[in-house]
């Protein structure tokens, strides 16, 4: 999952700051492993969103491996 | 698991035993790989089998006298295959596939005196082995008895074939022998050992008693002297000489190699199999007999012969589970992919989701001839990636936490009968109980204590069997030790269990609590006038697995059944046999799917509707589509309730909210005591369409994670919305997971549109 990118285009805006979510790198984490990947961002908040398909797909896929490692 | 235990355990799984025929055979044939090659039409894959263990295939292959014929498990239910036949069909129309190869030489001069079958194998055992063989006899052509065969049987051409074969690995053979006296004190001097074929006339002539050779070795009186082959008191067998050329040539090479001559050889020549096969329900089919017997078999006949062998193997326990079936594997091979499992330090664990997919029901080990313990090696798996930290944590998560909230002040309760300051017994429902029917513990509560004496305590909770099916020992002993306090607390009562978990919870782990079964309590008892109707059509009992070493508990429910009038058929897999629903070892959690599947096998194991007494059989079967009711919905209905067979699957969600409901319910009615408040965000209402709720309930997300993500989001403001549609997305991590979910507002609630979780840890998110 490293050095992936997750981005596409997106509804949803950020309810805080009003504002479209952007292209950006950050750091998820489990198990003591650590990605950089990018993900749509709020770009004043940081608000991440982590999009259902993601979530239940290669985030999961990459959980379940970290698992059993 | 240390390798002793291991060998053990495998040693326990007869799947991988010889079948009867190869055990029969004196030379350990796979007569199964072989008829299975001929029955798929593989002619050359069927010769390759011959090649590999039979001597002279050419030969032995047209004359065998098939010892393991009357051991063919067929033969218990018709006719056993006609292995003889084959094998000649096989040898007769396939030439010789698989040439052995000849091992380097390697010294030592080994004479064979005679020329019969058992000279010519124990020749040939030798040369391939590397052994400088002289092949010894009077006769002027090879093969002793095999030359009395008539032409059409054994065509003199394939018998003098054994002589280029012999040739062809370097035997060299000396016809016309003089086997006088003198000859056999030369023989002694120039030769290490010596192989006397008994199968040769004027062997009394020779200064070496081979009347009596030893059965395990075949050593007679002179020191590296070896005698076998000959007639037998049974007579001539072809096999019999095939088996003692191979025993005595074994020897010799064990004799020149200066190791034991008897070590080890207990599986030599015919021995027994410990294999398991099941022959009821095959079909008897007659031997296929050739049109032209002295022909032999057509191609066709051959292939319908070789098709009437049943492939013997055990897989018994494998054939009735499905958690076996889905790793389609058996116990002897699951326990060394676990041992393995165990010895990674550094790697993938592949088999973390199998360990924790087994049942722990027990139901293979009573199928199994052997009783191997699968469910005690799966749950010491556990306990051991407990204890090593490599549990993966999403397993068991979800049902640990549902046995938390079950411990917890929401739904846990102990009290004695209302008005009454001690108990002479204690109704203990169990958590899924409480969360599947909690108006049925209500009713049976206000039964039990309208007609016991001496007061009747309720107690709500949980056992803790969650705890030590996912390997947590030290929170299955804190979950024991509280409960255990807490009946202390109530002054001992006997202990009235509904569910049969707790049952065996508390028989195993806490045998000096005293409990009898709820329905053995009620089986005794004066019951309710029928408020629902029971089905006039006969019902299937699904006995849970937790009962299976029961067999009290499932009588008195029996005659329970039997007293308010609803007729049964029993269905196999019931009893002692009973299959598990999937809850059991927490499999539905570790493996969604699966459990779903063992769920609607266990309700298809009958086409009646069905009648559960376990809360999660039940819920489970239901969920998967069958129509099943809990025997105290017709025991002690509630007003207003729907057809029992018809009640849906409460779900997590609801199962959570039952529990609390009833004890605030019960606390309020009974006890009018004043309940916990609740926290804030249960003041979040939700509307949740069916289709979201059974997502939710495949994803393990509870309606009380999105209160707390909603509560959450609306209190902050924190969230993503769709300008498009208004709808917004937010998340929450409570403790590991953290949830998002997809709502907007409505006039009755916040509508849920959609929820999904993930355990990957985002940036500002608490680790």
């Amino acid at each position: 999952m490293s050095n992936f990118s997750f981005i596409s285009a997106t509804g949803w805006r950020c309810g805080c700051c009003n504002k479209e979510l952007q292209p950006r790198k950050v750091n998820v984490e489990y198990m003591g492993s650590v990605f950089n990947v990018e993900l749509m961002v709020c770009p004043a908040c940081g608000m991440v969103l982590v999009p259902e398909d993601l979530a239940l797909g290669k985030m999961l896929e990459v959980e379940q491996l970290l698992e059993d490692k | 698991m240390d390798q002793p235990q291991l060998r053990k355990l495998e040693a326990t799984c007869i799947q991988e035993e010889a079948p009867q025929c190869s055990a029969a055979c004196p030379i350990h044939i796979d007569v199964r790989a072989f008829m299975g090659c001929l029955a798929g039409e593989d002619w050359r894959g069927a010769r390759r089998v011959l090649d590999r263990t039979m001597p002279f295939a050419d030969i032995v292959g047209r004359i065998c006298d098939e010892p393991c014929r009357k051991d063919c498990k067929r033969a218990e239910i018709g006719d056993p295959l006609a292995v003889g036949r084959l094998e000649r069909f096989c040898v007769t129309t396939t030439p010789m596939v698989l040439k052995q190869p000849r091992l380097p030489a390697k010294g030592g001069r080994v004479a064979v005196i005679g020329s019969g079958l058992s000279a010519m194998t124990a020749a040939l055992d030798l040369a391939r082995k590397g052994r400088n063989v002289v092949l010894l006899t009077a006769d002027e052509e090879i093969g002793g008895s095999l030359r009395d065969y008539t032409e059409e049987m054994l065509p003199a051409r394939v018998l003098a074939g054994a002589v280029e074969i012999l040739d062809s690995y370097g035997v060299t053979i000396q016809f016309g022998s003089s086997l006088h006296k003198e000859f056999f004190a030369i023989v002694r001097q120039d030769y290490d050992a010596v192989f006397l074929d008994k199968d040769l006339a004027g062997l009394a002539s020779l200064p070496v008693d081979c009347t009596q050779p030893d059965p395990l070795t075949l050593a007679v009186g002179q020191d590296g002297c070896f005698a076998g082959g000959g007639s037998t008191e049974n007579g001539f067998s072809v096999m019999k000489q095939v088996e003692d050329g191979r025993r005595a040539a074994l020897s010799i090479e064990r004799y020149l190699q200066k190791v034991s001559l008897t070590a080890q050889r207990e599986r030599e020549g015919a021995c027994p199999t410990r294999l398991y096969t099941v022959t009821s329900g095959i079909p008897p089919l007659p031997e296929v007999l050739p049109a032209d017997p002295a022909a032999g078999f057509t191609r066709q006949e051959a292939v319908r012969e070789a098709s009437r062998c049943i492939q013997c193997e055990c897989m018994e326990c494998v054939k009735q589970c499905a958690f076996l079936q889905e790793f389609n594997d058996y116990p002897k091979r699951l326990v060394r992919k676990i041992y393995n499992n165990e010895a990674i330090v550094q790697g993938t664990r592949t088999s973390n989701k199998m360990i924790n997919s087994c049942m722990l029901c027990g139901q293979c080990t009573v199928i199994c001839p052997h009783d191997f313990p699968l469910a005690t090696v799966c749950r010491t798996a556990r306990e051991d990636m407990v204890a090593k930290s490599t549990m993966p944590p999403s397993a068991h998560e979800f049902a640990l936490q549902d046995m938390e909230f079950s411990l917890s002040e929401f739904s846990a309760l102990a009290r004695h009968q209302p008005g009454r300051d001690s108990s002479r017994y204690l109704f203990y429902p169990g958590c899924q109980l409480a969360g599947s029917s909690p108006a049925g513990v209500e009713q049976t509560y206000l039964h039990l204590t309208t007609h016991l004496d001496g007061g009747v305590g309720l107690m709500l909770g949980c056992c803790g069997i969650p705890a030590h099916w996912s390997g947590r020992q030290e929170l299955f002993r804190q979950t024991r030790q509280a409960l255990q306090a807490e009946v202390g607390r109530l002054g001992d009562p006997l202990i009235i269990t509904a569910c049969s978990s707790c049952y065996a919870v508390f028989k195993e782990f806490a045998p000096q609590l005293r409990q009898q079964s709820l329905w053995q309590i009620l089986e005794k008892m004066e019951l309710p006038a029928p408020k629902t109707a029971v089905p006039p059509q006969p019902m299937a009992i699904h006995d849970p697995c937790t009962v299976r070493h029961e067999p009290e508990i499932r009588a008195s429910i029996r005659n329970l059944v039997k007293k308010i009038g609803i007729a049964t058929k029993e269905q196999p897999y019931a009893g002692e046999l009973a299959d598990c629903c999937g809850y059991g070892g927490l499999m539905q959690f570790a493996n969604v799917p699966l459990g779903e599947k063992a769920a609607r096998a266990k309700g298809l194991r009958s086409d009646l509707d069905g009648l559960a007494y376990c809360a999660m059989c039940r819920d489970n079967i239901a969920a998967s589509g069958g129509r099943i009711a809990h025997l105290l919905d017709y025991l002690f209905p509630s007003a207003g309730q729907e057809d029992p067979l018809l009640r849906p699957n409460p779900g997590f969600s609801r199962r959570h909210e039952n529990r609390a409901r009833l004890k605030q319910h019960l606390l309020t009615t009974l006890w009018q005591e004043e309940p916990a408040m609740a926290p804030a965000y249960k003041n979040i209402k939700l509307v949740i369409a069916p289709q979201v709720m059974e997502l939710m309930n495949k994803r393990h997300i509870l309606e009380d994670d999105l209160q707390k993500v909603i509560h959450q989001a609306e209190q902050t403001g924190r969230r993503l919305v769709d300008p498009e549609n208004g709808h917004f997305l937010a998340s929450f991590k409570p403790v590991r997971v953290t949830y998002w979910v997809e709502y907007q507002p409505g006039k009755q609630g916040f509508i849920v549109h959609n929820a999904y979780s993930h355990r990957m840890i985002l940036p500002g998110d608490v680790k």
